[in-house]
């Protein structure tokens, strides 16, 4: 932690970057986001289990590119970032929301992080993205911080749920996604969070004409979920927030995750993992698979 | 829709009575709720009923089904000439809620200020008086409770009909608080046994509250003097738009009126829940927003629930439940930034 602080602190007093983005401790297994302008406070700066929060989300809002704009210069912003959380910075760098070089990746050799906070950190409580979690270590950072430890072993449950769900007849897996999605509130969070949500008018907000109802009703319901469903396929990094945020605990990650299984199988796409290689919906190949086409 | 309290003898109820009291008005066809981990839900069986004093608040208040998230409030035929409209009927099933939490217990009677102020919301009304709520003590507090500091406590019996207060495992103190409370339990007398009030109080003063975190007429003075504070832009930084604490609060009420055709000639309008900080949230046609970042929004949140419907209704519009923060994506505490507002930190957030 004592280097995490003494960097940050070291970036904003040299003037290297206009603010950073953190967690700070609220309570024992609880942190919270912190935009940090002032050297004094990185004290507060953790990283740890309970960092759960994909900061990336904040990088695309028009508030905190603002906060970079000094005097007519643009000041670096530094984000603390899982090494999960590099890949949504690397998929907003490859669809253009953001810019490699007014970034500066502060990350870690990570372990895992808990489901939920207030959870104790161990096999029975890690986030389901941890236990198939390949990047240990940062793809892409500019300060790497953190010991490398053992993450603790935990059976992937997910997967066998979207087997399960997989092998469903039509009728059956309609009537589940029907009941999960008839506890939908339509709060929007799971877009609040979601860092490749980003659209500055999402559609479900365009009224004129009306293409998705806001009632939360079953169509309106059905219409969001599945219209966001497609908005992420390709692009989602499997980060997990939309899941957690989700008041009405709809298991949004395994649809999530299921697409992002088709991505890979169809065109050994994973998305947010590579700079050199362009974005799935953005890019077009003779040899991709025809059968798509309708 | 008021409703006087009524002096009524304290009574004890088994477990197993009052899951027999469950059952019957299961069978009468009534919908019986009980808090689960996400939502209230409704309740088929109740051989496998858990009333947990020490439950956290579910993530999801009941309010939807008295102010539901969708409902249409007129269906219309267009003709050549004419539009038709069409009533709705409301539902006058009689719904009973099944151990409310004391935070949420209250709700209902915070909103109908609302739903009765300029104009009489008969949907609204209609479902509010088909509802009795059967509250239960509370033995469970976390760091994001307050209701002690918005007039309220674990033990308080305001809002409930009737009101529950766990013995031993297999008994309950039964508490009549309403004319509505003794109109439903009178059929079930036979399953009640004369109480002792000295033992339910000596259970009820012993309960473990959450400390109180501020004084709300402070709060109340400082928003009224701060409404241009720079220290809203700590929290308009952090907070990321959704409606997530608007929809699970039991108090928050905005909502928005939209038609859905079916066709050309048909259609419905719709009264939906409406979150105030949504960035379209009173966007005007003509592209202009009074309230345009995200500090103004939150701002406009802390302004309504602890200075607007004070000045309004008398009422704080918040039970101190600490739903929305326990669930905020960014865990925004809505205690702590009302308890920080007068300290001289630069932001809150
Ligand atoms: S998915 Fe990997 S990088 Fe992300 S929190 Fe889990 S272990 Fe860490
Ligand atoms: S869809 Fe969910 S899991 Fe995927 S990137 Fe967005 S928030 Fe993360
Ligand atoms: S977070 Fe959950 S309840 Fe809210 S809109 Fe998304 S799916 Fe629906
Ligand atoms: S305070 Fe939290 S729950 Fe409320 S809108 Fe902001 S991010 Fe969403
Ligand atoms: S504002 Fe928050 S704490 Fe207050 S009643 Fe609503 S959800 Fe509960």
């Amino acid at each position: 932690m004592k280097e995490l602080i003494k960097h940050a602190r070291e970036l904003l007093e040299n003037g290297e970057v206009a603010a950073v983005i953190g967690y700070r401790q609220v309570s024992a297994k609880r942190t919270k986001p912190v935009i940090i302008t002032d050297p004094e406070e990185t004290s507060a700066l953790v990283f740890n289990e309970y960092c759960l929060n994909n900061l990336a989300v904040y990088l695309t809002k028009a508030r905190i590119k603002l906060l970079c704009k000094k005097n007519d210069k643009v000041l670096k912003l530094a984000i603390t970032a899982k090494p999960c959380d590099v890949h949504s910075i690397v998929a907003l760098i490859q669809e253009n929301q953001i810019d490699r070089d007014t970034i500066h990746i502060i990350s870690f050799n990570c372990h895992g992080v808990a489901k939920d906070f207030g959870f104790d950190f161990n096999g029975d409580n890690l986030a389901s993205k941890c236990i198939t979690c390949e990047t240990h270590k940062p793809l892409y950072y500019d300060a790497l911080f953190g010991e490398v430890k053992e993450t603790p072993q935990a059976s992937d449950t997910a997967l066998a749920r979207i087997k399960e769900i997989e092998s469903m007849p039509h009728n059956e897996r309609f009537e589940f996604f029907k009941s999960e999605f008839d506890k939908c509130i339509k709060c929007y969070a799971c877009r609040a969070v979601c860092p490749l949500c980003y659209c500055q008018r999402c559609i479900t907000d365009k009224t004129i004409p009306c293409w998705i109802e806001t009632s939360s009703h079953q169509r309106g319901n059905f219409a969001w979920n599945v219209i966001r469903a497609f908005h992420l396929s390709g692009r989602c990094t499997g980060c997990g927030e939309c899941d957690r945020a989700c008041p009405a605990d709809i298991p949004l990650s395994l649809i999530n995750r299921k697409m992002s299984m088709e991505a890979k199988n169809l065109f050994s796409f994973v998305s947010g993992r590579s700079l050199e290689t362009p974005t799935l919906v953005g890019s077009y190949n003779e040899k991709d698979n025809n059968e798509l086409f309708m | 829709m008021t409703q006087r309290s009524i002096q009524m003898d304290e009574k004890i109820i088994s477990r197993v009575d009052l899951l027999n009291i469950c059952q019957d008005v299961i069978e009468k066809g009534n919908t019986l709720l009980t808090p689960g981990v996400a939502d209230y839900s409704v309740v088929k069986d109740v051989s496998n009923l858990n009333l947990d004093a020490s439950a956290l608040p579910s993530k999801i208040s009941y309010k939807s089904y008295v102010f539901p998230r969708t409902e249409p409030v007129l269906y219309y035929k267009r003709s050549k000439n004419d539009v038709q409209l069409i009533d709705v009927n409301i539902d006058s099933k009689k719904i009973v809620i099944l151990g409310a939490k004391p935070c949420d217990a209250n709700s209902l009677n915070i909103m109908k200020h609302l739903f009765n102020w300029d104009y009489s919301d008969e949907f609204f009304n209609m479902r509010a008086k088909n509802f009795i709520v059967i509250g239960l003590m509370c033995s469970h507090f976390d760091e994001y409770c307050f209701c002690t500091s918005v007039g309220s406590s674990p033990v308080s019996e305001k809002g409930s009909d009737i009101f529950l207060i766990p013995l031993d495992e297999n008994n309950y103190a039964m508490k009549i608080i309403t004319d509505k409370g003794k109109e439903f339990i009178t059929p079930y007398s036979g399953y009640l046994k004369s109480g002792d009030e000295n033992r339910s109080k000596r259970i009820t003063e012993n309960v473990k509250q959450p400390d109180v975190a501020f004084d709300s007429s402070e709060v109340y003075k400082w928003l009224g003097e701060n409404f241009e504070s720079p220290k809203w832009e700590g929290v308009g930084n952090l907070c990321l738009s959704c409606a997530q604490c608007a929809f699970v609060c039991p108090v928050c009420h905005c909502f928005d009126i939209t038609d859905e055709d079916y066709s050309y000639t048909e259609g419905r309008r719709m009264k939906n829940w409406d979150g105030c900080q949504f960035g379209n949230f009173t966007l005007h046609a003509s592209g202009h927003n009074p309230r345009d970042i995200q500090s103004k929004r939150y701002r406009q949140r802390v302004n309504h629930k602890f200075r607007y419907y004070v000045n309004k209704f008398g009422e704080i519009l918040c039970t101190g439940c600490g739903r929305c923060s326990r669930g905020c994506p960014v865990s925004v505490d809505i205690k702590e930034i009302v308890s920080n507002c007068k300290n001289d930190q630069k932001e809150l957030r």
